[in-house]
C-alpha cells in the first residue's frame, strides 16, 4: 500500500481499514476516488444530454418559428413522463410553440447547464477524480470525506437548477451570464421569493461553487503531498499539470463569482441596489429602489470569473489529449516543458484579460486598451499548447482508434475556435461583432468540436481502466463521424450569419428582422442548393442557414445515439482489455491492477523516468513506461532519490 | 487505508496535508473578501450620495474589534497549552475563545435590530427624514365591495391566493362573500380551493368549446357581505398604487375596487438631511403642517454657527479660506444635517451648549419608548419618493454594510461551531494524538486568525472612514 | 515551528505583547478617525495604513506567516497579485483614467 508507509510514525483511530464495504458506502456514499470521479463523470455526462434537448428546441425555434414542436403532442400525451414535460416545458408553449419566454429560460438554462452540471463536472471533476491520484501514484485523494461532499453538494446544485423548472415562475431567463439589471428586476413581484426560479438558480450556484471549491483544494493538496516517490514536478504528466492548473483557476475566479449571485441575490430578495442605478424605470414607472449601483459591477465580478472559466473548459481538454496523443502516435508528447509553461502562462493571464468581454459597456479607452493587449498576449500561451499537440502528430504511427479521431478532430476545430477569438479580441472589431452569432461561432467551436470531442477522446481512452473492457471501435467511429458533421454544420454558418449581423438572442431566428437577414452569398446559394436536392424549400439567404443549422443539430443528435450504446453495452459486452495496459502506454494508472480496487496499487510503484518514453531509439518495445527500471521490471524503491527537504523558510 | 502526511509532514514540502488544504481555502476567501471589498470601492467611488462616515455604532464596533482580537489571543494560547501538554489550560483558553465569538455575535444582533427598527424617509425634493414608524407604513383603502381572484391556468407565480396574500390585510374581520353562484361562505383554505378547482373546470371547459392552445385564466367575483377597509404595505402589493388610485392589486394578483381613504406616513423625526436638497431653506420638511419654520429657524441658525465657525477655524490670515468649505463632507454635515431630540426646537442658546458634542451622527438604537422626544409628522405620499429602513434596501451603503458584516458573522459562526467540535467532540485525539490535535487547533486557528483579519479592514471601512 | 517547551513560552510571550499592540492600534485608529486631516482621502489612506499594519501583525505573528513554507508564501503571492487585479481594474475602469481629474 505504497507511500502510506510514511505516515505511520503516529497511531491512528482508523480502525474501519478491511471490512468490506455496504452497497451504500461503496458506490452512493464513497470516499474512493474513482467511484466519485464516475458519479461526476456520469452525473455531468446526463447533464450534457440534458443540456442537449433544450438546445434541440431552441434550434426548432429558430428555424421554424411560431410552428409546433414536432411530436409535442405525443411526448405529452405519455403518462408520467408527459407530466414532467408539460410543468417544464409544455406549460409555456401554448400548442407546443416555443414563445419568447420559454425561449429564454432554454437559453439561460442551456448554458448553465453546459458549463456548470455538463463540462465540469466531467471533464475537470470527473476526469481529475479518476486518473489523477492514479497517474501521481497514490491511493487516494488528501481529503476522501471533502471528495464526497464536493460531489454531494454539486448533486444538490445540479437537482436545484433542474427543479427550477417546475417551480410557478419557471426557470431563469435572463442568459447564461445574468447580467443586471434585467435579472436583478425580472419578475420579483412575486407571492415567494423562494419558490422563484431565479432565486433557485442563485442558489444552486452557490452550492455549485462550493462543491468546486472544495475539489479544488483536494486536488492541488493532492498533487502536492501525495505524489509517489521519484514522481518530480517535471516527471508529472501533462494531464495532472494541466487539471492542477484548472484547480488554481476553480479555486480563485469562483469567488468572485459567488459575491455577484450573493449580492444579486440581496438584489432581488433584501431590495439591495448592487447593480442598480439611480434613476432605473421599468415599464414607464419609476422602480421601488435607492439606486445608486452598478450594472458594470455585475459585468466586471461575472467575467473575473468566466474567462478563467473558458480555460476551466479548455485545459481539461488540452490535459486529456496529451495522454491520448502520444499513446495513439506511439509518440512523445512535443514540447513537455514547453507545455507546461505554457499552461503556466494561460492560467496567470487568465485573471487579467477578462473585461474583453465588455468593450461595449463604456468602460474607457485606455481600460479597453490594456484589456485588448492582455487578451492579444494570452492567444501566444493558447497556441503553443495547440502546436504542441500537432506537432506531436509528426512522424508518428497514428492508431486511429475512436479517441484518436476525436483527439485529431479536436485540432483544427480548436484552431477555428482560437482563430476567430482573435478578432474579437479588438475592440473597433468587437463593435460590430459583439452580441452577435459571430460570438455564438466563437466559442462554440472551442467547447463543443473541441472540449467536447476531447472528453469523448477521454472516455474512450480510460473505459478499459474503469470496466476491464474496451469500447466497440465500429460504433467509436459511427459516433465521430456524423458527430463531426453535425458540429460544423451547426457552428461554421454562425461565422456568417454573426458578420451579417444576427443578434445571438432572437428566439425567432431574426424572423422580424427581414432587412439585416435578406442578405445572401455563396453560402446560402450553396445551402438552398443543397437542401432542394432533398425537396426541401429553403430561401437563399441568411434565414436559409437556419435551417442548416438545424439538421445539423438533428444529425448530431443521431450521432450520439451510438455513443450511448456503446456506452452500457460495452461494459459486459465489449472486448476485454487484456491486460491492465491496453493501449501500452506509460503513465501510472496503466499500472494499476484493472479496475483499481480502494487503494489502487498492488505494489508500490516508484517512478524513475518522464512521462512520454515512447520509442526510444535503440529499445525494443515502443514504450518505456514511468514504473519501469528496465522493460518489464517493476523499478525498486531504492531506485527513486529521496524527496529534498526544503529549509524552514 | 491511510492517507499520507496527515500527521506528519511531507519532506520536500514541510507541511502536512491539511496545513496545505486550509492555505489554499484561506486563499480562495482571501478572493472572495476581495470582491467583496473591490464592490465597495465600485460602489463608494460611484456613489450619488454623501457616503456615511461615523453612522454606525463606534462604541459597539470598537467593543467587537477587540473582542476578536483577544479571541485570536486565546486560540493561540490553546494550541500552545496542547504544545506544552497543559489540557486543562487547553480547554479553558479554547471556552474562552468561544464565548468571544458568541459575545461578538451577540452584539452584532443588537446592532443589527436598532437598524431594523430605524427608518429614512427620501422626500420628492431630495430632503430626507429619519426616524421611527411608530405604526410601520400601511396604505388604508376602503369601500371596497367585491374581490376580483385571477386563477391561473398554467403553473405560475401570480396565482390566486386570497387566504395568505388578501385576508390578513382586512382591517377587523373579515365578512362573508357572495359567490357568483349565489352561495354564502367565509373565504378560508377549504372554501377557497373548491373555487378554484371550480374555476380550473370552467377554464378546461372553455379550452376545449373554443380549441384554444392553452388554459386560459379564470377570475372569480366575490360580494362582500359588508364593505372591507384594508391596511396594506404598499410592499404587499403587486405595483405601488397611483395617488389616487380607485384600485389596488395584491400580490396574488387579487385586485379590489374602492378608494384610498388613509396613505399618510407618521414619522417621529430624529433627523433632517438637507445635503440632497436644492434649496435648503424651501425644502419640503419645513412646511407648516411638517416641522414648520421653527425648526427651519433652528436649523439656519445651526447652518451659520458652523459657518462661522469653519470660517475661524480655516482662516488664512488674508481674509481667505484655507479650504475649500464645499469638499469638507465633515463640514457638509455640520451644516445641513440637523439631530432633533425633542419635540420642539430649544432655545438657542441651549442649542449652543448642545451643538459642540453633536458633531456626529444620531445614535441609533432608541427604542419606542423615547417616542415622545421627537415631533411626530404626517407626511403625505405625494411627497414621499422613497422610504426604507435601515437595511440593505436604503443606499449602497447599506446594502454592502449588511453583506459584509453578514458574511462575516457566518465566517464567525462557522469558526465558533469548528472550535467548538474540537473542545467538545475530539477528547479522545486529545488523549491519544495530542500532536494530530495541535494540528487541527493550529489548522482552525488560521481561519480563526482570517476571520479576525477580515474584520480588522471592515472596521475602520464600514464604522470609521 | 517553534516546538520545544522554552520557545513556546517565549511564543505565548510575543502573541500577549502582539495583542496589545493591536487593541493600541485600535485605539489610534478610532481616535485618527475623529481628526480632520486636510481631505478625507487622507484620513481614509491614514486609516487603510493603520489597518494594513494590523493585519500584518495578525498575519506574520498570529498565522506566523514570518516563518512559513516556501510553497504557502507562492499561492499567497498569487492570490495577492488576483486580489490587487480585482482592486486596481475595477477602480481604473470605473472611471476612465484618460480623463481622470482627481478623487
Ligand atoms: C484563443 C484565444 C481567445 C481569444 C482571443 C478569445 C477572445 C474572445 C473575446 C474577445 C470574446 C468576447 C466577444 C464578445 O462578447 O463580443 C470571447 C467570447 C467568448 N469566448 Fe473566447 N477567446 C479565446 C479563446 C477561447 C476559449 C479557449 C474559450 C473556451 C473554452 C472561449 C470561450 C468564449 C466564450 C464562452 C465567450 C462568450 C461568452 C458569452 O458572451 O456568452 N474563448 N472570446
Ligand atoms: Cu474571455
Amino acid at each position: 500500500m505504497s507511500a502510506a508507509a510514511h505516515s505511520h510514525d503516529h497511531a491512528h483511530d482508523h480502525g474501519h481499514d478491511h471490512h468490506e464495504l455496504g452497497f451504500v458506502n461503496k458506490y452512493i456514499f464513497s470516499t474512493d476516488h474513482k467511484v466519485i470521479g464516475i458519479q461526476y463523470a456520469i452525473t455531468g455526462l446526463l447533464f450534457l444530454l440534458f443540456g442537449f434537448f433544450l438546445m434541440m428546441l431552441m434550434r426548432w425555434s429558430i428555424a421554424y418559428p411560431g410552428q409546433p414542436i414536432p411530436g409535442f403532442d405525443v411526448v405529452s400525451s405519455i403518462p408520467g413522463l408527459g407530466w414532467v414535460f408539460n410543468e417544464m416545458i409544455g406549460r409555456w408553449a401554448p400548442g407546443g410553440v416555443v414563445n419568447g419566454e420559454l425561449y429564454n429560460m432554454l437559453g439561460a438554462m442551456h448554458g448553465t447547464i453546459m458549463v456548470f452540471l455538463g463540462i465540469v463536472p466531467l471533464g475537470f471533476a470527473g476526469f481529475v477524480n479518476f486518473v489523477m491520484p492514479l497517474q501521481i501514484g497514490t491511493i487516494d485523494m488528501a481529503f476522501p470525506k471533502l471528495n464526497m461532499w464536493s460531489y454531494w453538494l454539486f448533486f444538490v446544485s445540479g437537482v436545484m437548477m433542474f427543479a427550477s423548472f417546475f417551480v410557478g415562475t419557471g426557470s431563469v431567463q435572463t442568459g447564461w451570464t445574468m447580467y443586471s439589471p434585467l435579472a436583478s428586476t425580472t419578475s420579483i413581484a412575486v407571492t415567494n421569493v423562494w419558490m422563484h426560479g431565479h432565486t433557485w438558480w442563485l442558489l444552486a450556484m452557490v452550492f455549485n461553487i462550493s462543491a468546486s471549491l472544495l475539489g479544488s483544494v483536494n486536488v492541488i493538496t493532492t498533487v502536492i503531498n501525495l505524489r509517489a516517490k521519484g514522481m518530480t514536478w517535471m516527471r508529472m504528466p501533462f494531464f495532472c499539470w494541466a487539471m492542477f492548473i484548472v484547480s488554481f483557476l476553480l479555486l480563485l475566479a469562483f469567488p468572485p463569482l459567488e459575491v455577484a449571485a450573493l449580492l444579486q441575490f440581496s438584489d432581488r430578495v433584501f431590495g439591495s441596489s448592487f447593480f442598480l442605478p439611480t434613476g432605473l424605470m421599468e415599464g414607464g414607472q419609476h422602480l421601488d429602489i435607492s439606486g445608486g449601483g452598478s450594472p458594470l459591477l455585475y459585468q466586471h465580478l461575472f467575467w473575473f470569473l468566466a474567462h478563467p472559466e473558458v480555460y476551466v473548459l479548455i485545459l481539461p481538454a488540452f490535459a486529456i489529449l496529451a495522454e491520448v496523443i502520444p499513446a495513439n502516435t506511439r509518440r512523445p508528447l512535443w514540447g513537455y516543458k514547453a507545455m507546461v509553461y505554457g499552461a503556466l502562462t494561460l492560467g496567470f493571464l487568465s485573471f487579467l484579460v477578462w473585461a474583453h468581454h465588455m468593450y461595449l459597456t463604456g468602460m474607457g479607452t485606455m481600460m479597453s486598451t490594456y484589456f485588448q493587449i492582455t487578451t492579444v498576449l494570452i492567444s501566444v500561451p493558447s497556441v503553443i499548447l495547440l502546436t504542441g499537440l500537432m506537432i506531436s502528430l509528426w512522424g508518428g504511427s497514428i492508431r486511429f482508434t475512436p479517441q484518436m479521431l476525436f483527439a485529431s478532430a479536436f485540432l483544427p476545430m480548436f484552431g477555428i475556435g482560437g482563430l476567430t477569438g482573435l478578432p474579437l479580441a479588438f475592440t473597433f472589431i468587437d463593435l460590430a461583432l459583439h452580441d452577435t452569432y459571430y460570438v455564438i461561432g466563437h466559442f462554440h467551436y472551442v467547447v463543443a468540436p473541441g472540449t467536447i470531442f476531447a472528453l469523448f477522446a477521454g472516455i474512450y481512452h480510460w473505459y478499459p481502466k474503469a470496466t476491464g473492457r474496451k469500447m466497440n471501435e465500429f460504433l467509436g467511429k459511427l459516433h465521430f463521424w456524423p458527430s463531426l458533421l453535425g458540429m460544423n454544420m451547426i457552428f461554421a454558418p454562425m461565422f456568417i450569419q454573426g458578420m451579417g449581423g444576427f443578434h445571438r438572442r432572437w428566439y425567432d431566428g431574426g424572423k422580424y428582422f427581414e432587412q439585416t437577414s435578406s442578405a445572401s452569398n455563396w453560402f446560402t446559394e450553396f445551402t438552398s442548393s443543397f437542401f432542394s436536392i432533398f425537396g426541401m424549400d429553403v430561401p437563399n439567404n441568411l434565414f436559409g442557414l437556419n435551417v442548416m443549422m438545424s439538421v445539423g443539430a438533428f444529425v448530431l443528435a443521431l450521432g450520439q445515439v451510438p455513443f450511448i450504446l456503446n456506452f452500457f453495452l460495452s461494459i459486459k459486452g465489449g472486448k476485454e482489455a487484456g491486460s491492465d495496459n491496453p493501449w501500452n502506454a506509460t503513465t501510472l494508472e496503466w499500472a494499476a491492477p484493472t479496475p483499481p480496487p480502494h487503494g489502487n496499487f498492488d505494489f508500490e510503484p516508484v517512478v524513475v523516468r518522464g512521462p512520454y518514453e515512447y520509442s526510444v531509439p535503440g529499445m525494443e518495445q515502443d514504450f518505456f513506461p514511468q514504473w519501469e527500471s528496465e522493460p518489464g521490471k517493476r523499478a525498486e524503491p531504492s531506485a527513486a532519490p529521496v524527496p529534498a527537504v526544503t529549509a524552514h523558510h | 487505508m491511510d492517507i499520507p502526511y496527515t500527521v506528519s509532514a511531507r519532506p520536500d514540502t514541510g507541511l502536512y496535508n491539511a496545513k496545505v488544504g486550509v492555505w489554499l481555502f484561506l486563499a480562495s476567501e482571501v478572493m472572495l473578501f476581495g470582491g467583496l471589498f473591490s464592490a465597495y470601492i465600485f460602489l463608494r467611488v460611484g456613489a450619488d450620495y454623501p457616503w456615511p462616515v461615523h453612522e454606525l455604532n463606534v462604541t459597539m464596533g470598537f467593543i467587537n474589534t477587540l473582542v476578536l482580537i483577544g479571541s485570536s489571543v486565546t486560540v493561540l494560547l490553546a494550541w500552545a497549552s496542547i504544545k506544552l501538554r497543559k489540557f486543562t489550560a487547553y480547554k479553558v483558553y479554547m471556552a474562552i475563545t468561544i464565548a468571544c465569538a458568541l459575545t461578538f455575535m451577540v452584539i452584532k444582533s443588537f446592532e443589527y435590530r436598532s437598524k431594523f427598527t430605524h427608518y429614512s424617509v427620501t422626500m420628492t425634493d431630495g430632503t430626507i427624514l429619519t426616524g421611527h414608524l411608530p405604526h410601520g407604513f400601511d396604505i388604508e383603502f376602503g369601500e371596497v365591495n367585491e374581490l376580483t381572484l385571477t386563477v391561473a391556468g398554467k403553473t405560475a407565480s401570480i396565482d390566486a391566493n386570497p387566504v395568505s396574500y388578501v385576508l390578513p390585510y382586512i382591517k377587523g374581520t373579515a365578512p362573508s362573500f357572495k359567490t357568483e353562484a349565489g352561495e354564502d361562505i367565509q373565504l378560508d383554505s377549504t372554501s377557497f380551493a373548491k373555487l378554484a378547482d371550480e374555476a380550473r373546470a370552467k377554464a378546461r371547459e372553455k379550452q376545449k368549446a373554443e380549441g384554444l392552445k392553452e388554459t386560459p385564466n379564470w377570475s372569480i367575483k366575490l360580494k362582500a357581505a359588508s364593505p372591507i377597509t384594508f391596511s396594506v404595505p404598499p410592499s404587499k402589493l403587486l405595483a405601488k398604487p397611483a395617488l389616487d388610485a380607485k384600485s389596488i392589486s395584491f400580490r396574488d394578483g387579487t385586485t379590489v375596487e374602492g378608494k384610498i381613504i388613509n396613505d399618510k406616513m407618521t414619522i417621529e423625526v430624529d433627523g433632517v438631511d438637507l445635503r440632497g436638497t436644492p434649496e435648503k431653506e424651501k425644502s419640503l420638511a419645513w412646511n407648516e403642517h411638517y416641522l414648520g419654520s421653527a425648526w427651519k429657524n433652528f436649523f439656519i441658525h445651526q447652518r451659520d454657527e458652523a459657518i462661522a465657525e469653519f470660517s475661524k477655524k480655516y482662516d488664512d490670515g488674508k481674509g481667505g479660506l484655507s479650504r475649500d468649505p464645499n469638499k469638507s463632507a465633515t463640514h457638509q454635515k455640520e451644516q445641513f444635517y440637523l439631530h432633533i431630540h425633542s419635540p420642539k426646537p430649544e432655545s438657542h442658546e441651549a442649542s449652543n451648549a448642545a451643538h459642540g458634542a453633536e458633531v456626529h451622527a444620531p445614535k441609533e438604537g432608541h427604542d419606542a419608548g423615547h417616542a415622545s422626544h421627537h415631533p411626530e409628522v404626517q407626511l403625505e405620499r405625494k411627497d414621499v419618493q422613497f422610504y426604507s429602513n435601515f437595511t440593505p434596501k436604503l443606499n449602497s451603503y447599506y446594502a454592502i454594510y449588511f453583506t459584509l458584516t453578514g458574511l462575516h458573522g457566518l465566517h464567525v459562526i462557522a469558526g465558533a461551531l469548528v472550535l467548538a467540535y474540537f473542545l467538545i467532540f475530539d477528547g479522545r485525539r486529545l488523549r491519544e494524538n495530542p500532536e494530530h490535535m495541535a494540528n487541527r487547533i493550529e489548522v482552525g486557528g488560521l481561519f480563526w486568525h482570517f476571520v479576525d483579519l477580515v474584520w480588522i479592514f471592515l472596521f475602520p471601512l464600514l464604522y470609521l472612514l | 515551528m517553534a516546538d520545544s517547551p522554552e520557545e513556546i513560552y517565549k511564543s505565548i510571550k510575543k502573541i500577549k505583547v502582539i495583542g496589545l499592540m493591536l487593541a493600541v492600534f485600535t485605539i489610534l485608529t478610532v481616535g485618527l478617525s475623529y481628526v480632520e486631516l486636510p481631505t478625507h482621502s487622507l484620513n481614509i489612506i491614514v486609516g487603510m495604513i493603520l489597518a494594513t499594519i494590523k493585519a500584518a501583525l495578525v498575519a506574520l505573528i498570529f498565522m506566523h506567516l514570518n516563518h512559513e513554507k516556501v510553497l504557502i508564501y507562492k499561492f499567497l503571492a498569487f492570490t495577492i497579485t488576483f486580489v490587487l487585479a480585482l482592486f486596481i481594474l475595477f477602480y481604473a475602469s470605473s472611471t476612465d483614467p484618460l480623463v481622470f481629474d482627481g478623487f
